[in-house]
């Protein structure tokens, strides 16, 4: 045991002599992949797209009332916000509508206005398109919802009256109806509480900067394991066979590299942090002349800063260490199966870049093909950066557990073919 | 005289290709064996087998009388110096020794007084080993191979590459070596080394025979 803790010890030693050379590398690297993000996020930043789509409407009647209804409905701001109302025949809206051009035809009845006003309420038909897009879905839901507040206020109107005759107060009735519309309108029957507001993003649940943090990070890490082939390459054979023939065998040969790996990945990522926090807080106005960047700026810090805290001490600080500890026994498994610089070297660099790719992290996955997509789930790159982004921006506990569990059965499947490559050449 | 080294039968394989077959010989306490032949005739196979790198497929060895089934009685035993230097380019002379030497006390006292002195290792002990010349590795290398003073040195050709002084600087290390009745074996195709030899061995193809120890230049490789 004596002999194996001196390797340990030796191995340490000789990592820290050669930290500054790949701190260097690891900077460079950094450089490198803080352009790619820095540019990523610029060409990704985009005004929220305005959905307005057309709405036929066919009437089968032409009069001045209907004319003027119409008006009245196309110019409500809840309704031009959405939609604008097209005019057309039942014939050619049908036709419209096979063609996508518009995204459904209302068919309004003769005499509405007047059906409307004396309460006999003639029925209105909406077509939907069978194959319905995004904007055909929302005025659906739209005309749903409306319907169910009209619903609600006839029901009003109409219980009211039923009430007032049946106690004898229908004089006051018609002031009593103008009152329950003018409640209804005022707190009831607001127009705008059938939009409800979501933010729809490629990038998920994340923003866009603290989704490039997060996959940035997971590059930057598998990148900077190019740094640490003078740790994690393999020693002569005449040195590991007389280790092992000195009772120091391939299992402890592979923990203790791997334990300065680590120890080495750490301490990338540590001054990866410092250094995006310290650039951020030196240059959120000159770096980033807008003051929307400034402000994105300050929120990544800030979000840096208490990077962790969503997730809790404990949790965070292990999700951490498991990051990197299963990127760093990826790297070993590389160099492992490589056995030297020139092939383990080139094969991180592709197949970190290729799986960072695949997982959705430089392009995100809604705009991958459904067949990568699924490839890119499974992963290891596709757990690291989910666990990174809940570092982040925080994750529910069953999202965190999938991570953690992802991450370690890779991490020991890993370990495993990295001791299995080097026993065989020991 | 009593034996030191009693290697029976031994065989070994890669896979189909049997490389040793059938490998007895024995060395007494204080004397030198040498064992030559033509590269790729199984001389490294057979230190490796001695030196508890590699099992035997078949057959025995013993060291004092001890036979030698686990690592441990072969790593107390026996030193070995292989082809390749065992060391970390990375790290000082001193720290490569450290490793191999139990406590820093002996180690200061082999450097001192002991047979590190004698290889002259004193001199550049703080030098990093990727800094270092063929010679002086080799020394280290021998130095590792010494710690814990085992009685049987294996040495796999340890003039591979040397200039002839660093040669010359070994030879008489060893014959102080012998002098206190150390053993060693030792595979070689070099003339130089099989000087030291009290007895030589021949191998071919995986067979070992004995040969006549003044045999020297064509009239030796034409056994091989």
């Amino acid at each position: 045991m004596k002999r194996k803790l001196r390797y340990l010890y030796l191995e340490l030693k000789k990592t820290a002599g050669i930290f500054p050379r790949m701190l260097l590398q690891a900077i460079l690297l950094m450089a490198i992949i803080g352009m790619i993000a820095f540019c990523g996020v610029k060409g990704m930043e985009r005004e929220p797209l305005a959905v307005r789509a057309d709405v036929g409407v066919a009437v089968r009647e032409d009069s001045r009332m209907m004319r003027l209804a119409l008006a009245y409905v196309e110019n409500m701001e809840s309704v031009s916000e959405v939609c604008r109302f097209v005019q057309v025949s039942e014939e050619e809206g049908r036709r419209m509508l096979k063609q996508g051009k518009i995204i459904a035809l209302v068919i309004l009845p003769e005499q509405i206005v007047e059906g409307i006003l004396n309460g006999s309420n003639p029925s209105v038909d909406i077509v939907f398109p069978s194959n319905s897009g995004l904007e055909a879905m929302l005025f659906r839901e739209l005309a749903k919802s409306g319907e169910r507040l009209l619903q609600v206020a006839q029901a009003q109107i109409y219980g009211a009256g039923d009430m007032a005759e049946k106690y004898g107060l229908t004089d006051g009735l018609s002031v009593m109806e103008t009152e329950i519309d003018s409640s209804n309108l005022a707190f009831a029957l607001d127009r705008f509480a059938l939009y409800d507001t979501k933010m729809l993003s490629a990038t998920g649940r994340l923003g866009l900067w603290q989704f490039y943090a997060a996959s940035g990070t997971v590059l930057f890490l598998l990148m900077a394991g190019m740094a640490l082939y003078p740790v994690m390459q393999k020693e002569p054979k005449a040195f590991t066979d007389q280790l092992a023939r000195c009772g120091t065998g391939a299992a402890w040969q592979c923990f203790s590299k791997w334990l300065c790996g680590v120890l080495c990945m750490l301490l990338f990522a540590g001054m990866l942090c410092l250094s995006v926090y310290l650039l951020l807080a030196a240059g959120e106005k000159k770096l980033f002349r807008t003051e929307e960047g400034a402000a994105a700026a300050w929120q990544l810090r800030s979000e840096l800063a208490g990077a962790g805290n969503r997730l809790g001490g404990m949790a965070a600080v292990g999700t951490a260490l498991l990051i990197v500890a299963a990127v760093t026994t990826f790297v070993f498994m590389i160099y492992s199966a490589a056995g030297s610089g020139t092939a383990g070297i080139p094969a991180i660099f592709l197949l970190g870049a290729a799986m960072v790719y695949l997982s959705g992290g430089l392009v995100p996955d809604v705009f991958l093909p459904r067949i990568v997509q699924e490839i890119g789930d499974k992963l290891p790159t596709a757990y690291l950066i989910r666990a990174a982004g809940g570092l982040i921006a925080g994750c529910s506990g069953g999202t965190l557990r999938q991570c953690i569990g992802g991450m370690s059965a890779y991490t020991a499947v890993f370990g495993a073919a990295a001791w299995l490559f080097r026993k065989r050449s020991v | 005289m009593d034996n030191m080294i009693i290697v029976s039968d031994i065989t070994s394989s890669y896979g189909r290709k049997q490389v040793l077959k059938g490998v007895s010989f024995t060395a007494e306490r204080g004397e030198c064996i040498g064992i030559a032949g033509a590269n790729g005739c199984g001389k490294t196979t057979l230190m490796s087998v001695l030196a508890g790198v590699r099992r035997p497929k078949s057959g025995t060895v013993q060291y004092g009388g001890r036979m030698c089934r686990d690592r441990r009685v072969i790593r107390e035993m026996t030193g070995y110096v292989p082809q390749e230097d065992p060391l970390i380019p990375e790290l000082s002379v001193y720290d490569n020794l450290r490793l191999w030497y139990p406590d820093r006390k002996t180690l200061r006292q082999e450097l001192e007084h002991g047979f590190l002195n004698m290889l002259g290792i004193d001199g550049f002990i703080g030098k990093r080993v990727d800094k270092l010349s063929g010679g002086m590795k080799k020394r280290v290398s021998i130095g590792i191979a010494m710690a814990g003073t085992p009685p049987v040195l294996l040495m796999d050709e340890p003039g591979a590459a040397l200039d002839l002084i660093c040669k010359e600087d070994i030879r008489k290390y060893l014959q102080a070596y012998l002098a206190h009745q150390g053993t060693v074996v030792i595979a070689t195709h070099e003339e130089s080394e099989l000087a030291l030899c009290d007895r030589l061995y021949v191998m071919k193809s995986g067979v070992l025979f004995p040969a006549d120890k003044t045999l020297r230049g064509e009239a030796l490789t034409a056994l091989f």
